[in-house]
């Protein structure tokens, strides 16, 4: 094995102590138990952290050229923008249910 | 020589456009792939968001994710047994690279079964697609598509991997197979990584 192949698995085997950190994170604060939106937040920016790390350097987005870089992650971030758009009016459905007003 | 034959020879091969993005058509189209399974599983995520924010007793079930944990470390080792196999395939080693291949394909099939396992568990206590003893009849239906587009594709990836091991070790295949399947295998392990805080983490019981 020469040289340049251990530093690629000493940067795969960093990375997966990494992910392993965060996951336990994860966990604990799921069994600590936080308010809703706390909750949330917190997982959710622990599972972007995660996959920056997944896609960077496991799938090697990051050597990769700089307008496929661009291509992916533009389409990606404009597909989730619009999607998390939908769910949103779960609030209104959310109300409705709470307040008993609404379309019967 | 007709003249047909004459005009044909006169004809040269129009010049190919350069590849934009500088890689394989086949890494380029496991890319294309990859996003548009992104978008089918953030579908399935927000629709799962919807139902969930909206429900004024949605369930919290989970009195322990024990199997999940140990779920989620076998998915974390078997992405990096496949990245240790991926590069011993490109540096030409063919038995290292089939032994570290198999050897996540098998974190794969413990996977599976443990995922089978906990579906098991959650038929025994009564949650099916339309119904469940807690709550509102959706957290079954959203709970089996989630998990199960996810076992589906992680059961799916450790067949081919096997494939893609044994054609590999038999000169079929070649480095850039192996860095395909990597793509394929990091990805519904990242899926996995947003399916546990979503599903299970967010649902403990209190």
């Amino acid at each position: 094995m020469t040289t340049a192949e251990r530093q690629a698995i000493r940067k795969y085997v960093a990375v997966y102590v990494c992910l392993l950190v965060i996951t336990a994170l994860q966990f604990l604060i799921g069994y600590r138990g936080a308010e809703g939106g706390q909750l949330v937040v917190r997982m959710l920016t622990f599972a972007i952290i995660e996959t920056l790390l997944v896609v960077l350097f496991w799938m090697n987005l990051g050597s990769e050229k700089k307008n496929f870089i661009q291509y992916v992650v533009f389409t990606m971030l404009f597909v989730l923008a619009t999607m998390n758009y939908i769910w949103t009016d779960s609030f209104r459905v959310l109300v409705f249910r709470l307040t008993g007003l609404g379309p019967s | 020589m007709s003249e047909a034959h004459l005009t044909m020879g006169a004809h040269t091969a129009p010049p190919m456009e350069a590849r934009p993005f500088a890689m394989p058509s086949k890494k380029f189209a496991m890319w294309l792939f990859i996003m548009a399974d992104v978008m089918t599983f953030a579908a399935c995520v927000a629709a799962y968001a919807f139902l969930r924010n909206a429900a004024t007793d949605w369930p919290r079930p989970f009195h322990s994710v024990t199997s999940v944990a140990i779920m989620t470390l076998i998915m974390l080792t078997s992405s990096l047994t496949m990245l240790i196999g991926l590069t011993a395939a490109k540096a030409g080693d063919k038995a290292g690279a089939f032994r570290w291949i198999m050897i996540t394909a098998a974190g794969g099939i413990l996977f599976t079964l443990l995922h089978i396992r906990e579906w098991m568990s959650m038929i025994n206590q009564g949650v099916r697609l339309f119904s469940n003893p807690w709550g509102p009849a959706s957290f079954g239906s959203s709970f089996y598509v989630i998990t199960g587009f996810s076992l589906m594709h992680i059961s799916v990836g450790t067949i081919a991997l096997i494939i893609v091991a044994i054609r590999y070790r038999g000169g079929r295949y070649n480095a850039d197979d192996i860095e395909l399947m990597n793509l394929f295998w990091q990805f519904v392990g990242l899926v996995w990584l947003f399916i546990v805080p979503v599903v299970y983490l967010m649902n403990l019981a209190r």
